[in-house]
Order: structure tokens, then sequence, then C-alpha cells
């Protein structure tokens, strides 16, 4: 198991925006989550990445270690890889930099031949953004390295999101709605990409997303939140069947027959 | 050394080109260093030698200061507390423990590095205008301790602090003194060039955008924050120590007050806050308008504090924005209209 995270919970005042979920996660495999608004799909990201504390009870294994309660930069730095629902990419910064930003972990040099400027920290400095510009030129962006990364479209910061966790080189990537608001060409394009990259880099992937469709074509596993709490687990076609699921997202009133319709798109 | 504003948007897919762009940083460096030579010996009087030396110390202030608030983005208001601390302990230490300057000098700097560290430390849980007062009153506190300190020489200073001697050479006119200012601000300004352009200059741009992404792409937000205090304090501390030794050798608790903080906001906000250069534009511009507008003292401030205010908010990436602006942009309309705008 790569990731083993048991009864994490996070209140917001009387509110449990997570409340006492399991997620183990295989190597390799792409794990879906899905739930209604509000049903705490982020806040559990927020609690792996380390940006919120899990309230005491939870703990978190990653890779056979106890990664419980460490910091965002120190659970970064094991191999976890997120983006943001709203992307967060530092947008008075070039493209190549929000790159280098993120592969910084990787770097083999320390602040003191980086103060005096040594041959050995250009040489280095190369290499990352050689590298770095092969990312950009796999995700589509290479002609924008230089640009300001604020002046990019929304769908080319979705994509460098994408690539700025990728750049960390994770063993697990975390995505958060990677295609929201884009159009269902750039959906496509975009679950490609994810998927090209999963396999040259042999990730693990967790996916939120709304787009079901997305959900149920490319995910090994679904899990289902709803106010917080884990209602359903198991592959698409299960969770397609799934009568929690099916109220959940669709409230009782629905006939069961119109909400699988809908599931199935 | 011209060729280095715009060097960050340099596209680094030219990676083949980059023995020229080498050539050419190594030429502009040894121009750049013909050029500072010889200056002093142009200047027409002794008044603009010492007007140069005073501006390579603000150029070493400001470039200091540029790191921590406009790099890392941390609002201080202490800066001026660490030139105080700079040199106050390069003086005590030439003129009660005859400490020669060449170590007074690093001694001064040690002491302001710890000094950073600990003006750093609000930083963790500050921002913006709290950080500001925060810092404000550590300053303020150094300074009242100093007024009121009569080993620290009180609200009298400390007079007949000691030049820098080479070679029992005592370096006491304005043009010896230069050939210690210069080498000194001509390295910091190096290595400030180094620090930004790598790791960790892209570290502080990060933290200074986006703390929280910045934690999620592995940066470790506390130690770079504190690294950027000390590292800002380095240059503070040389000032500040450059500046007691510099003749008639003389400091006074009074030239670390708020409105000195605020010529040197001033300077750093000007020139280009996050801009490479933009402590050396600010530093040099400031400098010299201070100075041509000394008689009318009682209007600078409110001069200085308007054109802060006005510059942050109509051209708030200062003088080095706007000429990165017109170089830079002027590339990317060009290439936009060559592609279109994609997705
Ligand atoms: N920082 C916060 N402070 C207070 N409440 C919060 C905070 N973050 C999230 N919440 C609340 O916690 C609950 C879960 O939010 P979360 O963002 O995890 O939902 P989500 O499943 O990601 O929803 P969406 O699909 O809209 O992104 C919501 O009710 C939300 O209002
Ligand atoms: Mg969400």
């Amino acid at each position: 198991m790569l990731l083993e995270v048991t009864g994490f919970s996070k209140h917001f005042g009387g509110l449990a925006a997570v409340s006492n979920v399991d997620l183990n996660v295989e190597e390799g495999e792409i794990r879906g989550i899905i739930g209604p608004n509000g049903s705490g799909k982020s806040t559990l990201f927020n609690l792996i990445s380390g940006v919120y504390r899990p309230e005491p009870g939870g703990t978190m294994y990653f890779d056979g270690e106890n990664v419980t309660n460490l910091p965002p930069h120190e659970i970064a730095s094991r191999g976890i890889s997120r983006t943001f629902q709203m992307l967060r990419i530092f947008s008075q910064m070039t493209v190549l930099e929000n790159l280098l930003v993120g592969h910084q972990r990787h770097t083999r040099y320390g602040i003191l031949s980086a103060i005096v400027g040594t041959p050995a920290v250009w040489a280095e400095e190369r290499r990352m953004r050689a590298e770095m510009m092969d990312l950009l030129a796999f995700i589509g962006l290479a002609d924008y390295a230089t640009m300001p990364a604020g002046e990019l479209s929304g769908g080319q910061r979705r994509l460098l999101a994408l690539g700025r966790a990728m750049a960390m080189r994770p063993k697990l990537l975390m995505l958060d709605e990677p295609a929201a608001g884009l159009s269902p060409l750039n959906v496509d394009k975009l679950l490609e990409t994810v998927l090209s990259l999963k396999e040259r880099f042999g990730l693990t992937l967790i996916i939120i997303e709304h787009i079901l469709k997305v959900v149920m074509d490319t995910c090994d596993l679904v899990t289902v939140l709803e106010h917080g709490e884990k209602i359903a687990e198991g592959t698409p076609a299960e969770i397609k069947d799934d009568h929690h699921v099916i109220e959940a997202y669709l409230g009782k009133e629905m006939k069961d027959a119109d909400v699988r319709a809908f599931l199935r798109g | 050394m011209t060729a280095h504003g715009t060097d960050e948007a340099a596209p680094a897919a030219t990676t083949g080109a980059k023995p020229v762009t080498a050539t050419r940083h190594l030429l502009a460096w040894v121009a750049g260093i013909g050029v500072l030579s010889v200056l002093p010996w142009l200047a027409v009087n002794d008044y603009h030698r010492f007007l140069l030396d005073l501006i390579l110390i603000n150029v070493i202030l400001a470039v200091g200061l540029n790191i921590v608030k406009g790099f890392a983005g941390q609002v201080t208001v202490g800066h001026i507390a660490l030139m105080a601390i700079g040199a106050y302990t390069s003086a005590i230490l030439a003129t009660k423990f005859g400490f020669p300057f060449w170590l007074a000098l690093p001694s001064a700097v040690l002491v302001t590095a710890l000094a950073g560290a600990i003006v750093g430390i609000p930083s963790f849980r500050l921002e913006g205008a709290y950080l500001a007062l925060a810092t404000l009153g550590l300053a303020e506190s150094v300074r009242i301790f100093i007024s009121a300190n009569d080993y620290l020489g009180a609200s009298i200073g400390i007079t007949d602090i000691p030049p820098p001697s080479l070679f029992g050479l005592r370096l006491d006119t304005h043009l010896s003194y230069y050939y210690v200012v210069m080498p000194l601000a001509l390295a910091g300004v190096y290595f400030s060039f180094c620090i930004l352009r790598s790791n960790t200059g892209r570290a502080f741009k990060a933290l200074r955008e986006d703390p929280l992404a910045a934690a999620a792409a592995g940066i470790n937000v506390q130690k770079y924050k504190t690294l950027a205090f000390v590292l800002s304090a380095v240059y503070a501390g040389c000032a500040g120590s450059l500046a007691a030794h510099m003749t008639p050798g003389f400091i006074h608790p009074n030239s670390y007050m708020l409105a000195e903080m605020v010529t040197l906001l001033l300077m750093v906000i000007l020139g280009g806050i996050g801009h490479i250069w933009g402590g050396i534009i600010g530093a040099i511009v400031v400098t010299i308008v201070y100075d041509l507008t000394r008689d009318y003292y009682n209007y600078q401030m409110l001069v200085f504090g308007m054109v802060i205010v006005l510059t942050v908010m109509y051209m708030p990436t200062g003088i080095g924005g706007i000429i990165d602006r017109y170089i830079v942009t002027r590339r990317f309309v060009a290439l936009r209209k060559a592609k279109g705008d994609a997705a």
C-alpha cells in the first residue's frame, strides 16, 4: 500500500468537513474521489498534503513511513504532490520558473555555492532548466516558458498547475478537479496528458473530479464522500449502481433509472 | 554589467547559446568594474566623492532590503535598525576594543546577521501591516536603547571611529575609502545576483506570492523567511560598518530613525521592488535626489512619502519593472500575435 490514511477528521467550527475517513491507495492505482459540493474532498487533500493537521486519532503512512502531522514541505519532499482547486500558480513568475520551484527538491547545490555562483551551480541550473523545458514541451507549454504565468489562459493555467506538480517528480500525484471549466475537447486532451504522464513517470494518482465521465472512464477505484463521510468505495461499475451514491448526488426524489442514465452520461 | 536585467527572461530553450551569454556577462562585469574604478577621479570635488561613497553604501543597504522585502515579500521596517546594529557593533569594537576595521567589519556583519534572524521571527506568524508594525517596534526599541545607553554614546553618538588602514596607510579620504566601499558593493551586488537567480531566489518569490502553494511545492517557508532576513541583515551590517568607519568616523542614533527607513523604502520601491536591479537603481536615484533637495529638508519626507504611495499605486514594479516591461512585453505581444490565443 503506497498511501494509508486512517481516521482523518477535520472540523471547521461545528461543521465536520471530513469525518473519520480512511483512504488506502495502492502503488500505480488511479483513484477517483467524487462527492457533491462541500462534501470534504478538497479538505481531505489538504489533510493529506499537510496543509491542515488531522484531528487526534488520524494517522497517515506513505511508502511505509509514518508521516502523520508532518508540515506540507516535508510531505512534499516524501514524494506527494498536489494541485489546488484554485490552482494557486505563481502568476508573477514565469511559466518555467513555476516548474523550477516545483523541481527545487531535486537540486544538487547548497545555498553557499549558490551565493558564490560556482560553475557547478550554473551546470545544475542548466540541467534543471533543460529538464523542465522537456516537461513543458510534454504538457504543451514550451512556447510560453518565459511568459509570466499570470498571462496564460485558463486552460493553460490548468496545464501549468499540473506541470508544477509534476516537476516535483512525485510518487503520488493528487489532482483537485483538474478539468474544471474546460471545454469537452480540452478535458479529453488534459486527461490524455495526465495518463501519459502516469505512464512515463510511473505515478500513482488520486483525482477529485466532478465530471463523472472522467472518473468512470479512467479510475480503477472510486471513493465517494458526502458530508465529510465516506459513503461508498468500489470500482466505477459498482459505484454507478450504488444507491447511496445516487441519492447523494441527486437527492431521493429522482428515480433510479433517470439517475443511472445520468451517471452513464 | 549592463546585460543582467532581463536575463531572467532569456529563453532557456536557447541553451545552446549559453557560452555566448557567459562571455557577454563577463565582459559586462569587466566593463562595469573598469568604469567604477575610475569614477572617483571624474568627480569634480571631494564632496562628490563623499556622495559616491554614500551612494555605494546605500546600494548595499537597498540591495539587502530588496532581498527580504522585494523578493521574499516580507514587509519589514526593521532594516534601518539592523544597519544601526552593524554600525554600533563595528564602532564599539574599533573604539573600545581596538579592533582594526578589517576585523570589526566581519564581526559587525556576523552580529547583525544574528539580529536579522531575530527580526525575522515575527514573520512566522505575522504578515503585511502587522509584520511592519512588529518590525517597527523592534527597530525603534533598538534606537531608543542606543539613545539611552551611555556605553553606546547615548544621544551624543560615537566619535573618532578609526578609518581602515592598509599597509600602514590610513584610508581616511573619501577617495581612498571609495576603494574599500566599491569592491564590497560590487561583491554584494554580484552575490545578490547569484542568490536571486538560484533556487533560493525562486523560493523567495514563491513564498512572496503564495506561501501555501510554495510549501506544497516542497519549500520550507520558515527556513527561507529566516534566510531572507539573515541575508538582508548581512548587507545592512556591512553597510552600517562602512558608514561608521567613513571619515569623519561619527555615528549618531538619529541616523537610524523612521525617516531614514522611509528613504530606504523609497529606494527599493522606486527602483523596482523584487527586481534584481531594483535596489541598485533606487539607491543611486534616491541618494542623488536626496542630496539635491537637502535645502528643503522639511518637505523631503512629505515628498518621499508621497512618491512611495504614487509609485505603489501607479507603477508598482518601479523603474526596473518599466524597463523590463518595455523589453519583455514587446516580445510576448509578437509571440501572442504569431500563436493566437490557444485553449
Ligand atoms: N478553511 C475553511 N474554513 C471554514 N470552512 C471550510 C474551510 N474549508 C472548507 N470548509 C467547509 O468544509 C466543507 C467541505 O469543503 P471542501 O472544500 O472540502 O468541499 P469539496 O468537496 O472540495 O467541495 P467542492 O466540490 O465544492 O470543491 C464545506 O462545507 C466548506 O464550506
Ligand atoms: Mg473542492
